[in-house]
C-alpha cells in the first residue's frame, strides 16, 4: 500500500498561535543580547528572520502590521530613530508577502537564497531612513549581517518546522 | 451566515497589500519626523522601554548563571595566583595612596591660596551593560540603572581606565549611554603634557576619535594623553580620554588632522561606573548677588 504515502514536500499543519508569539519574543530577546567586539558586525537580525519565516509560512496571520509593531520595538531597543526599523521591517514583510507563493514551493536551500534580497531590502530601507534622519553611512561592514541573516534562515526554519511536524506525526498515529 | 474566520476566507477583503504598505510607510515617516524634528515621543519611548526591561533582564539570566557557575568551579591554583597578584597590586597602590593623600592636601592648600575651585572627589555607582543595540549607526549601550536608581541625563560614565561617555536618555529602570565614539559626540579635553585645551569628536567607528580645529602649529604629538578639561561642567576634570595615535600635517587643510585612540576599554567590559555629583563649575558672581539685596 505504498501509494497511500504521498510523494513531494509535506505541507506542515497550521502553526499554533503560541508558537508564533514565543518564537518572535525569543527573536527579540536574541537581538537584545549584548554582543561585544568585531563579531558585532556579523550579528544577524534574529527577529527579522523569524518574522519573515512566519510571513512566508502563515501570511494571513503575520503580516505588515506585526512587522511594523516589532520594528518599532526594535527601534526602541536600539535607541535610534523611532520608525526607522518599523518602516524597514514593513517593506521587507511586503516583499516577502509578494514572493510568498514562490518561496514556499522551493526547497530549503533555495529558500535560503531567496532571503538574501529580502534582508538586503530591509538593510537598505533602514539606511535610507537613518540618512533621512541625519546620520551618515558608516561603512560597508554594515552588510555583513545580511549574509549571516541569510544563513540563519536554515536553522530557523528547521527549528520552527520541527514542532509542527511533531504534531502531524502525533495526529497520524 | 457567511463564515467570518479569516483563515477560511477564500478571497481576503480589505485594502490590498500595496495600499497597506503605503499606509504603514506613511505612518513610519510621520513617526520618524515626530521623533527627530519635533522630539515629541518621549512618553512612547518611556512606555516601550518599560515593556522591554523584563526581556532585557531575562536575557541577562543565562550570562549571570554562567558567571556564578564558572566562579564556583575556579580551581585552587588560579585563586592563589589571583590572590598573590592582587596582594602585590594592593601594596603598590598603598604606597601611591599615601603619597596621594599628601598631594591632595597640598593641592587643596594651594588652591585655597589661589582662591580656585576645590576639586571634589568623584562618587560613582556601578552599572552593568545589559544590551548593545544592533545598529551600526549608533555607538550606544543600555545599562541597568535608571531614574529609579537616581540616574539623570547628562551624567558622565567611565570605566576604571578612562571616560566612556555620557548618559543621554533615562528610563525608569534602564538608561542609555552614548559612547564618546558616537558620531559627533564632543568631549572637552586638554593635553596632559602642556595643558592645551581642545575638543574631541567621535567618528562613529570603534577605537577612533579625532580632534578638530587645531591650527597647524599646535603643539600636539603622537603619544600625548588627553584628559577631560572640566570645561562645560559635564565631565569632571582629569579623567583620561584618549591617546594621540597620529598627527597629520597637511598644507591643503586649515586644521591639523589628529586621530586618537580612546583609553577606556569601550568594547570589552560589562561593568561601567556612572559618575554622580559632578561639581558644578559655574562661576559665582558675588557682586551681582549683593546688588539684588
Amino acid at each position: 500500500m505504498t501509494f497511500i504515502t504521498p510523494k513531494g514536500p509535506a505541507i506542515p499543519v497550521a502553526a499554533n498561535r503560541l508558537l508564533i508569539v514565543i518564537s518572535l519574543i525569543i527573536g527579540l530577546a536574541l537581538n537584545l543580547l549584548p554582543w561585544i567586539g568585531t563579531i558585532q558586525w556579523w550579528r544577524p537580525d534574529f527577529l527579522l528572520v523569524i518574522l519573515l519565516y512566519w510571513v512566508v509560512q502563515q501570511p494571513r496571520r503575520v503580516g505588515m502590521g506585526a512587522a511594523w509593531m516589532l520594528g518599532l520595538l526594535t527601534d526602541m531597543a536600539n535607541g535610534g530613530v523611532l520608525g526607522q526599523h518599523a518602516m524597514a521591517y514593513t517593506v521587507a514583510a511586503f516583499a516577502a508577502l509578494m514572493l510568498q507563493r514562490r518561496i514556499i514551493n522551493f526547497n530549503l536551500w533555495q529558500q535560503t537564497l531567496q532571503m538574501l534580497p529580502l534582508l538586503l531590502v530591509e538593510q537598505l530601507m533602514s539606511i535610507l531612513a537613518a540618512t533621512f534622519a541625519g546620520h551618515a553611512f558608516s561603512g560597508i561592514e554594515y552588510f555583513l549581517s545580511v549574509l549571516s541573516g541569510t544563513l540563519l534562515w536554515l536553522p530557523v526554519s528547521l527549528l520552527l518546522q520541527w514542532p509542527r511536524n511533531a504534531t502531524r506525526a502525533a495526529d497520524a498515529s | 451566515m457567511p463564515i467570518r474566520d479569516e483563515q477560511l476566507q477564500l478571497f481576503p477583503r480589505g485594502p490590498g497589500a500595496g495600499a497597506r504598505l503605503l499606509i504603514y510607510v506613511l505612518i513610519s515617516i510621520a513617526v520618524i519626523v515626530a521623533d527627530t524634528r519635533f522630539k515629541v515621543l518621549g512618553g512612547v519611548r518611556s512606555a516601550l522601554s518599560t515593556l522591554l526591561y523584563p526581556m532585557q533582564e531575562a536575557v541577562q539570566t543565562p550570562l549571570a548563571v554562567y558567571d556564578t557557575v564558572s566562579g564556583f568551579f575556579v580551581n585552587h591554583a588560579q585563586l592563589q595566583r589571583d590572590n598573590a597578584r592582587l596582594r602585590q597590586r594592593n601594596l603598590d597602590y598603598a604606597g601611591a595612596v599615601l603619597r596621594y593623600h599628601d598631594l591632595e592636601q597640598e593641592n587643596t592648600r594651594l588652591r585655597t591660596l589661589l582662591h580656585a575651585h576645590l576639586r571634589t572627589p568623584l562618587h560613582t555607582s556601578l552599572a552593568e551593560i545589559i544590551s548593545v543595540p544592533r545598529d551600526p549607526y549608533s555607538r550606544r549601550i543600555i545599562v541597568d540603572r535608571g531614574s529609579q536608581d537616581g540616574v539623570r541625563a547628562g551624567q558622565p560614565v567611565m570605566d576604571e581606565i578612562g571616560l566612556l561617555g555620557q548618559v543621554t536618555r533615562v528610563y525608569p529602570y534602564t538608561s542609555e549611554v552614548t559612547l564618546l565614539t558616537d558620531e559627533g559626540q564632543p568631549v572637552p579635553v586638554q593635553i596632559q603634557r602642556n595643558g592645551l585645551r581642545t575638543i574631541t569628536f567621535g567618528l562613529g567607528t570603534d577605537n577612533m576619535i579625532d580632534v578638530r580645529y587645531l591650527p597647524q602649529g599646535a603643539d600636539i604629538r603622537k603619544g600625548d594623553l588627553l584628559v577631560t578639561s572640566g570645561i562645560g561642567g559635564v565631565y569632571p576634570a582629569g579623567l583620561p580620554v584618549a591617546t594621540v595615535a597620529n598627527v597629520e600635517h597637511s598644507a591643503n587643510r586649515a586644521f591639523l588632522r589628529v586621530e586618537c585612540i580612546p583609553k577606556a576599554a569601550i568594547n570589552s567590559y560589562r561593568q561601567v561606573l556612572i559618575v554622580s555629583d559632578v561639581p558644578a563649575a559655574k562661576p559665582v558672581l558675588p557682586v551681582a548677588g549683593n546688588k539684588k539685596q
